[in-house]
């Protein structure tokens, strides 16, 4: 197993994780623990979703950047990081009994 | 003497056969006229269609540079790992009210079932939920018999997840000779369904076959109840390793009976017994002159949800008494009889109603707890380790039939009156006012029976005494619950027990 795997498997075992994905800065997921269509579906999105973010805080401040955004939902919370040209994508249930 | 003589030869004719006549004629058919004529159907054209190939939905995994990525990720790990176990632990949104707006603050009729051959003759007596939480099943027969009962009844089942729910018509009925007056589905079977009725028979139906629904019955006779049957429970048959669910009922002659069920002989076989009798009231409520083991009629069962051998019966003297399957009373009187020997179950007895209890319900949330209510209009919530109960409460809005607590917020329990009205209590709150307060009866009927769906958490069923069932959507914060709740209603039901 690669170190990449560990590492996601990592994060993957955290209280209330049901997916983790890691995409290109193209919108291509590169490594998925969800199902094909999900993944595929998340990717798009949230690819568009981060950028769009991304743009916004850098308008605002050309000096600033985007480190983390968090989207709270009725049902999960999902979790977009980037780092350099990668987009991890972290998605957790909302109510962890 | 002799000549030869000749006679003229004499003739006549026949008188039965007729001279034939013939005659000749003649027939010709009109000449038949035929002509032909050609046609010709259209030309036909094919044409063939084809979906398109779903290729964009094909997962690609782009190729990367594995040790760039292994960098790229650990950059970001402490930050995700600290958010996820953060949030894990988070309160922050334990009080937030979701969806706002779109979902009900308040509790909503969605359905109004009945059944119209009854023409309304009949009240509801009972009604509950089945193991998968879509089917609801109202027992119909009345309450108010004066002499022997010979009324048409009838069972009947509603699946509220079909697309088209018949409101008038119940999806399987069935008939009984005489009135049905409980009724519960099996825990985890969703098809089998226990009723009692007026005669003290405990009937257990399939509702899965096909023509014959009754699957076996208690018969009637001496091992049968003498009286209306009031309440049927399906309890896990302890004595088998299997998970086998026996059936436990109660009936107005004071007996509590445990039924096996036997499927081959369609006979439900008497397990054990037991009979609530005089000796148990306490000394305010004795009356000289009777006899120490005349029965007491019983009309409600609670079991524990913690324990199961203890359970609550509540009585037509309005005391309530606590039970366990493994009490060694005091025998029964020679004056009944039964196959098995009967005892009392009876180990503890509550400060009682001033009129018979209708219903007693133990909380799934608190071990000790139970709610009760009566002829006598008050709804109280006891600590099953003391007489007196922790709360009462007057609603003021008559008799009050039954009931329950919430199986999903800790605080909330519900009630049924005879004025018609669904009541909804939130222990949280500071005052003790119905936090809702719901028309359950189309007619202003008295509202005799109800039950949370236990499955579907939002749900609640009613019947009333026109013969009509409602289920009920519950708003969002009486279905939601947090642990600061649970605290709460350790807090009330430990009052004064130090």
């Amino acid at each position: 197993m690669s170190d990449v795997e560990e590492v996601l498997k990592r994060i993957q075992g955290h209280k209330g994780v049901i997916g983790t994905i890691v995409i290109n800065q193209d919108g291509i997921p590169i490594r998925t623990t969800l199902d094909n269509s999900t993944t595929v579906q998340y990717a798009g999105l949230l690819c568009s979703l981060t950028q769009k973010a991304r743009s916004t805080v850098r308008d605002l401040d050309p000096s600033n950047d985007l480190t983390f955004l968090r989207i709270r939902s009725k049902k999960n919370e999902i979790m977009c990081a980037p780092c350099s040209e990668y987009l991890l994508v972290v998605i957790q249930a909302a109510e962890v009994q | 003497m002799f000549t030869n003589e000749s006679l003229e030869p004499v003739e006549f004719k026949s008188s039965w056969k007729k001279e034939r006549i013939l005659s000749d004629a003649e027939a010709q058919t009109g000449e038949l006229q035929t002509s032909g004529v050609g046609c010709q159907s259209f030309f036909c054209h094919d044409e063939g269609t084809q979906t398109e190939d779903e290729s964009d939905q094909r997962l690609t995994m782009a190729q990367v540079d594995e040790g760039h990525l292994l960098q790229c990720l650990l950059s970001v790990e402490p930050l995700i790992a600290r958010s996820l176990s953060n949030n894990a632990k988070s309160r922050a949104f334990e009080d937030y009210e979701r969806g706002v707006g779109e979902e009900a603050t308040s509790v909503t009729c969605v359905h109004t079932l009945t059944h119209s051959e009854l023409s309304g003759e009949l009240q509801v007596t009972s009604v509950s939920w089945n193991a998968t939480g879509s089917t609801v099943a109202a027992a119909f027969g009345r309450f108010d018999h004066e002499d022997w009962c010979t009324h048409r009844a009838a069972v009947g089942t509603w699946n509220l997840d079909r697309r088209t729910v018949k409101e008038d018509k119940p999806d399987t009925v069935i008939d009984s000779a005489c009135c049905v007056m409980c009724l519960e589905f099996h825990p985890e079977n969703p098809a089998w369904l226990v009723g009692g009725n007026f005669n003290g028979e405990v009937l257990v139906w399939d509702l899965s076959q096909e023509d014959d629904l009754l699957l076996a019955t208690s018969g009637i006779g001496d091992d049968a109840h003498r009286e209306p049957v009031t309440r049927v429970h399906w309890i896990r048959d302890s004595s088998s390793k299997k998970k086998r669910y026996s059936v436990i009922s109660i009936g107005g002659d004071g007996k509590i009976l445990v039924w096996k069920v036997d499927q081959k002989k369609g006979r439900l076989k008497l397990q054990d017994g037991f009979v609530v009798m005089a000796q148990s009231l306490p000394r305010s409520m004795k009356v000289r002159g009777v006899r120490g083991d005349k029965e007491i009629g019983v009309t409600s069962l609670a079991f524990s949800h913690e324990d199961p051998d203890t359970f609550l019966v509540g009585s037509e003297s309005g005391c309530i008494f606590r039970c366990s399957m493994h009490a060694k009373g005091s025998p029964a009187g020679s004056h009944i009889m039964s196959s098995i020997p009967l005892r009392s179950p009876v180990t503890f007895t509550f400060n009682p109603h001033h009129g018979p209890v209708h219903a007693v319900d133990c909380s799934r949330f608190h071990r000790h707890a139970f709610v009760s209510s009566g002829q006598d209009q008050c709804l109280r919530v006891y600590n099953l380790l003391q007489a007196q109960p922790v709360l009462t409460i007057e609603p003021g809005k008559g008799y009050l039939f039954s009931a329950c607590w919430s199986p999903v917020n800790p605080t909330v329990f519900a009630a049924v009156t005879e004025s018609g009205h669904l009541l909804l209590y939130d222990l949280s709150s500071a005052n003790l006012v119905p936090t809702h307060t719901v028309e359950a009866s189309p007619a202003k009927q008295p509202v005799f029976c109800l039950q949370f769906n236990s499955k579907q958490h939002q749900l609640l069923a009613t019947g009333d005494g026109g013969g009509s069932v409602r289920v009920f959507k519950l708003s969002k914060d009486l279905v939601s619950s947090t642990a600061h709740k649970l605290e709460q209603l350790e807090n009330l039901i430990n009052t004064g027990t130090e």
